[in-house]
């Protein structure tokens, strides 16, 4: 079973799946996201996938299931509520009992283990909570650079260290990034090398992993889980700008940072709504901002160039 | 008869427009205002007496008198990507210029988003709530993806606060009676509309009458006076000649143009006709369902671009087959990644157009006629 799935939404309490990290494939599909065409070229180009599950969040992941249409193996698209209110929980975790029920037909297993997963699971976040609130003390390179390297093996076999290896960190000025998918080791380095220090994020696979309230394992699991998704660091394709923009502000400030670094991948509509009332927010803060485009056509020279500039302005 | 539907015609939208310009020199509404996105359920709104406002079709509206161009660079200056869907930066760009070619809207007391149809949309309003400090409601559709119990429950959760919310904030109290006789008109609005839109395949009939016609589906479709518009329309087009069996009928697969004069690229299409779209039945909503909850919920959860890619698909064909089209336009609309699909699994031959439909450069004509001619040889 090798299930692609896109985003941190799909909840990993069900089964292990092949989280998407980046391929270069042969779709490419005009104004339209290029990590979801991607995504979209594994599906159909890597032998080893045989079913993908993503999330019904944004325009780019509402339609893979129509771009997909001659894909005849495991396919499934998991809504995700815009809300947050109490009609929200049962309806997501029915979603959630209809994936596991999904899995189980098409591969024809019985996937018994949540409650074993939920509590690996809960362990793994507890020590990624940990790292993230001592981000200041660390390189930020390193620690993104673990997270990756553990979400890419099966849940049994990842393994956080309660400690990162020590490891220099520029101490110029606190700067905060934010972005829409999983962000390359490439600009993160630039950052650093350009002397900022990044002190917190607004990344899916860091610090909304590491948000996520430990799932109860007492009661209905299904719901358990459906919480925790909601209750996590909300992203903007939850329909919530209010709340991601409070939570923000406190972090930034409490952190007393200088400057954000908002990545953006090329067609991300959610987070091309969020920057501007981000920006306005920010103006407000008297916190600069730089905002990097992810697409083909950037060069990572142009990017260096502008990162060094942020640099120098702060 | 022609001069009983153009002034009705005349009349909605006078009606709806007729304060713009007023609002822009500071006039206060009467009424509270909810800015709301095309496949809202306006009956609930109506019923309270709550004015609603369509930011999507005054963008139609900006694109069509041409001004569209300015006020996309002014919502990109404050920061909106142009990447976005242009009715947002079109309309943005003019709120932020504090000006636009039929005035402003009233200021909202509340924005209601719905993701029937995009997930684009709740984003806009979510970044318009931040600029008006106005509270935001995202009513969530699941459409074919969650079982029809499951979803009832979530959707009607849902109408039943936005009717506890709204009654707060109009001060009035929906009455059943009222939601009732609302529903009914819109439905009375969609039967009327589809015979019109019966009448594009044997009549000849512009199809600028038709993506201009289907604005006052969306805008009015609960008013009693919509199904009267569309009633005296097609009694009047009815008459017309039968359409001309020697042009080649294409099907226009995607939204109008809207900042074109005729909505369509009729200066390259004269030995077309154009005898069919999928945009003109989008709002041809199924009121199905024994009682008023059960009514909103079938046709605001079930929406043409809310339904899984299979039915999707299969509508799309059977509407294509009753055109009798021997040839499709797609149009990739920059601004509307879920209409993309639309254009696959197409039994005939078809061209695909880069387009938006508020922002004019997008289109580049040369291409597009080259590809009209390549089609032209085909068929």
């Amino acid at each position: 079973m090798n299930i692609l799935s896109l985003s941190g939404f799909i909840p990993e309490q069900i089964c292990d799946t092949i989280r998407f990290f980046g391929y270069e494939g042969k779709q490419r599909i005009s104004h339209y996201c290029r990590y979801a065409s991607d995504y979209i070229s594994q599906i159909l180009e890597d032998p080893q996938i045989d079913g993908a599950v993503f999330p019904r969040t944004c325009d780019s992941s509402r339609i893979i299931q129509g771009l997909l249409g001659g894909y005849n193996r495991f396919l499934y698209s998991l809504p995700i509520p815009a809300r947050r209110d109490g009609s929200a929980i049962p309806y997501l975790a029915d979603s959630i009992r209809q994936y596991k029920i999904a899995v189980e037909h098409y591969y024809g297993i019985g996937l018994t283990d949540i409650s074993e997963r939920t509590k690996l699971i809960n362990e793994r976040n507890k020590t990624l909570r940990e790292l993230y609130d001592h981000l200041p003390e660390l390189s930020y390179g390193v620690y993104l650079d673990m997270i990756h390297g553990v979400l890419q093996k099966p849940l049994r076999e990842q393994r956080v260290p309660a400690e990162l290896p020590s490891c220099p960190y520029p101490d110029g000025p606190r700067v905060f990034v934010v972005g829409s998918t999983q962000t390359g080791s490439g600009i993160i380095r630039q950052i650093e090398a350009a002397g900022l220090h990044i002190v917190g994020d607004r990344l899916p696979e860091s610090h909304r992993l590491s948000s996520a309230p430990d799932v109860m394992l007492e009661g209905n699991i299904f719901e358990n889980i459906a919480l925790s998704i909601l209750s996590s660091m909300p992203l903007p394709s939850q329909d919530d700008f209010a709340r991601i923009l409070a939570k923000d502000k406190e972090e930034l400030l409490r952190k007393q940072v200088q400057g954000v670094i908002f990545i953006t991948q090329k067609y991300c509509e959610p987070y091309d709504y969020l920057f501007p009332a981000y920006q306005k927010m920010l103006d407000e803060l008297g916190i600069r901002s730089l905002r990097v485009a992810v697409t083909g056509s950037q060069g990572e020279n142009e990017m260096s160039l502008a990162i060094g500039t942020f640099a120098d302005m702060l | 008869m022609e001069q009983s539907y153009l002034q009705l015609q005349a009349k909605l939208m006078r009606e709806y427009y007729r304060d713009f310009s007023k609002y822009a020199k500071g006039k206060l509404p009467e009424r509270k205002v909810a800015w709301v996105t095309a496949f809202t359920p306006v009956e609930i709104l109506e019923a309270l007496d709550i004015e609603y406002i369509y930011p999507e079709s005054y963008a139609a509206v900006i694109a069509a008198s041409g001004k569209e161009q300015g006020f996309l660079q002014e919502s990109e200056k404050g920061g909106l990507c142009r990447d976005c869907c242009a009715y947002s930066g079109c309309y943005n760009g003019a709120l932020s210029a504090g000006t636009a070619p039929r005035g402003l809207p009233p200021r909202p007391d509340v924005l209601i988003a719905t993701n029937n149809q995009c997930n684009t949309l709740p984003g806009w309003w979510n970044l318009l709530a931040q600029e008006y400090e106005v509270p935001l409601i995202v009513l969530d559709y699941p459409g074919e993806y969650a079982d029809r119990e499951q979803a009832f429950s979530y959707v009607t959760a849902q109408h039943k606060d936005l009717i506890a919310q709204m009654e707060k904030l109009s001060g009035n109290r929906l009455e059943e009676n009222r939601l009732e006789t609302l529903l009914q008109n819109s439905r009375d609005s969609v039967a009327a509309w589809k015979k019109v839109v019966d009448l594009l395949p044997e009549k000849d009939i512009e199809p600028t009458v038709l993506f201009d016609g289907i604005s006052y589906l969306i805008t009015f479709r609960c008013k009693p006076e919509t199904a009267e518009f569309y009633t005296a329309m097609y009694e009047y087009y009815a008459t017309s000649p039968e359409a001309d069996r020697e042009r080649k009928p294409v099907f226009w697969l995607g939204y109008p143009l809207w900042y074109h004069p005729q909505r369509y690229l009729k200066e390259l299409l004269p030995d077309f006709r154009v005898c069919g779209s999928n945009y003109i039945t989008w709002w041809s909503l199924d009121y199905d369902g024994e009682s008023p909850m059960e009514q909103l919920f079938t046709a605001y959860n079930y929406t043409f671009l809310n339904l899984s890619a299979k039915t999707k698909r299969a509508r799309l064909q059977d509407c294509i087959a009753r055109s009798g089209a021997k040839a499709a336009i797609s149009l990739r609309n920059k601004s509307c990644k879920c209409d993309f699909v639309s254009a696959k699994y197409i039994d005939l031959p078809q061209i695909e157009l880069e387009i938006d439909m508020i922002d004019r450069e997008y289109l580049d004509l040369e291409r597009a006629g080259k590809q009209l001619d390549i089609l032209r040889e085909i068929l």
